[in-house]
């Protein structure tokens, strides 16, 4: 029995995003509004073509898909959420393929939004951060009664491994800072745009050890959007499609510690020499490695490129460090990283606003951030979920 | 001593035996007799074997810093006097992991690989946390 093949069965035919800023003071439905409304624009469809909605981050924090149908008077056939968290980007978009694929829907908005300063001041860890709560470690590190709290904690905790155990500095982790910050600096909707040095990296306190401040994404308020159909109606929207042409789904379970891959020896971890061979992604695209273009990983912290990098195996293990420096992963770098200036400077979107800058690099809309002959892309992160696009 | 103002434990069906045996200076895990596998965080079966028969298993409190941070902010207001304070994961001679404070150690002296013992610390009547110190050096 043959597995039944998506490969380039989906693109995306329009994204959208709304302003992104630090204290805008809106709520998340206001940003999804927002949002929504320019990536139908951009997809030349009506608001009554929409008949599926997916909302990653949804209740309690971000925009309530129910609130948010309401609000915009959608009328949807297939609609789902997932919870206050930024892991779900592929995961919402694999679903939106299948079921357009399957003709559940035929264009679903897939869509998250945030707004730290408008709406239920959420928290990433301490008192107010529902997640947070969870104890004993477990796929996501926390632990209030030690004062173990915060997504960046865990991320910390395999930094403090990963520097031990492959010998590398938080000064090697500052290229990745610096890299994601260059780019911001040419892209108008990023928020950080100030041009910064490993020195300034150094010179950043630490928020928790051995992570700094600059190794820490943004926490603001912004909503982005993408829109997904069947390859056929793609075709006959305004926009060239963007085919959808390998998934990998969201791994868990007690090899799983979300910032990093298995074997790392974190957590319940088992601690050996993981080998990713040729992932899932890969083979269902049909591509390896080579023939990546650009790469988009989830970058709430600065750690979680270089376990990307070697989950998926574009270096080996321990040797991210070292394939990070040198403009590596910079615009012009053999392997451009995060062109928006990923969570870290553009602005945390959840990852969806990674999904955007693909699409619109995948068209030659970038600008002075283009990368030369871009024709497949691919998200992957730590945790081990991935997508691959192509023009 | 003053009210005590840290987050507490959700005590619950799946770790009271954990807690209540940290209240009587005992750290114990529970113990797969199919596979001997020992686990934490509590489960419902062996998560290795998915047997049903295990048992809560008084361990040597012995292990290693497997990894550690330190906190330089206070996400929890109740912690605030203590920052910058550690948070280590420390692998206990039997396999599985905890998170826990170090004690007695300064923050700067902390290594991948020290030997380190339990510490039973008293929070409340009804809750004592597994802290660990470093092991005094035995020939």
């Amino acid at each position: 029995m043959s597995a039944w093949n998506l490969r380039d069965k989906s693109a995306v035919c329009g994204v959208g995003q709304s302003v992104y800023g630090r204290r805008l003071e809106r709520s998340p439905i206001d940003l999804a509004a927002e949002a929504i409304r320019a990536a139908l624009n951009d997809a030349s469809l009506e608001r009554d073509d929409l008949d599926g909605l997916i909302v990653s981050f949804g209740t309690p924090i971000g925009a309530d898909a129910d609130t948010l149908a309401h609000a915009l008077g959608l009328k949807l056939k297939l609609y789902n959420q997932t919870w206050a968290h930024g892991r779900f980007t592929a995961s919402c978009i694999q679903w939106a393929a299948m079921a357009v694929s399957a003709g559940l829907a035929s264009a679903i908005a897939c869509l998250a939004a945030v707004s730290f300063s408008g709406y239920r001041k959420p928290m990433m860890g301490g008192a107010g951060d529902s997640e947070g709560g969870r104890e004993g470690g477990g796929g996501h590190g926390e632990d209030p009664v030690f004062g173990m709290t915060s997504p960046g904690a865990g991320a910390a905790l395999v930094a403090q491994k990963y520097f031990s155990t492959f010998g590398a500095t938080s000064r090697q982790l500052a290229a990745v800072a610096v890299a994601f910050r260059k780019h911001a600096a040419l892209n108008p909707a990023a928020i950080m745009r100030a041009p910064i040095s490993a020195d300034d990296h150094q010179k950043s306190p630490f928020v928790c050890e051995p992570l700094r401040l600059l190794d820490y994404c943004l926490i603001n308020d912004g909503a982005a959007c993408v829109i997904v159909t069947t390859k056929e109606r793609a075709r006959d929207l305004r926009k060239p499609p963007v085919y959808i042409s390998g998934m990998q789904g969201l791994p868990a379970g007690r090899e799983e510690f979300i910032w990093t891959y298995p074997g790392f020896g974190v957590s319940q971890q088992g601690a050996f020499d993981y080998e990713p061979g040729l992932q899932p992604v890969y083979r269902m695209a049909e591509v390896t490695p080579a023939d990546i273009d650009a790469l988009f990983v989830y970058d709430a912290f600065s750690i979680l490129v270089w376990t990307a990098l070697e989950r998926f195996g574009f270096c080996g293990r321990g040797e991210a460090a070292a394939f990070t420096q040198d403009g590596r992963i910079a615009l012009g770098g053999a392997l451009p990283m995060n062109t928006n200036g990923g969570l870290l400077s553009e602005a945390h979107v959840m990852g969806w606003n990674h999904q955007v800058e693909i699409v619109r690099q995948l068209r030659d809309e970038c600008g002075e951030r283009q990368i030369v002959d871009a024709g497949v892309i691919q998200w992957a992160n730590a945790y081990g979920d991935s997508l691959i696009y192509h023009r | 001593m003053g009210e005590y103002t840290k987050p507490l434990p959700a005590i619950s069906s799946l770790n009271r035996p954990y807690w209540e045996a940290l209240k009587r200076r005992e750290l114990v895990l529970q113990r797969c007799a199919a596979c001997s596998k020992v686990w934490y965080p509590p489960a419902p079966c062996c998560p290795l074997c998915w047997s049903r028969d295990w048992s809560w298993q008084k361990l040597s409190g012995r292990g290693r810093v497997n990894s550690w941070v330190v906190f330089h902010r206070a996400y929890f207001s109740s912690f605030a006097p203590e920052v910058p304070y550690n948070v280590a994961e420390v692998e206990l001679d039997e396999g599985p992991r905890l998170l826990t404070n170090l004690t007695e150690v300064d923050n700067a002296k902390i290594r991948v690989g020290m030997a380190v013992e339990v510490v039973f610390a008293e929070a409340t009547a009804d809750v004592t946390l597994a802290k660990f110190r470093p092991t005094a050096r035995r020939v």
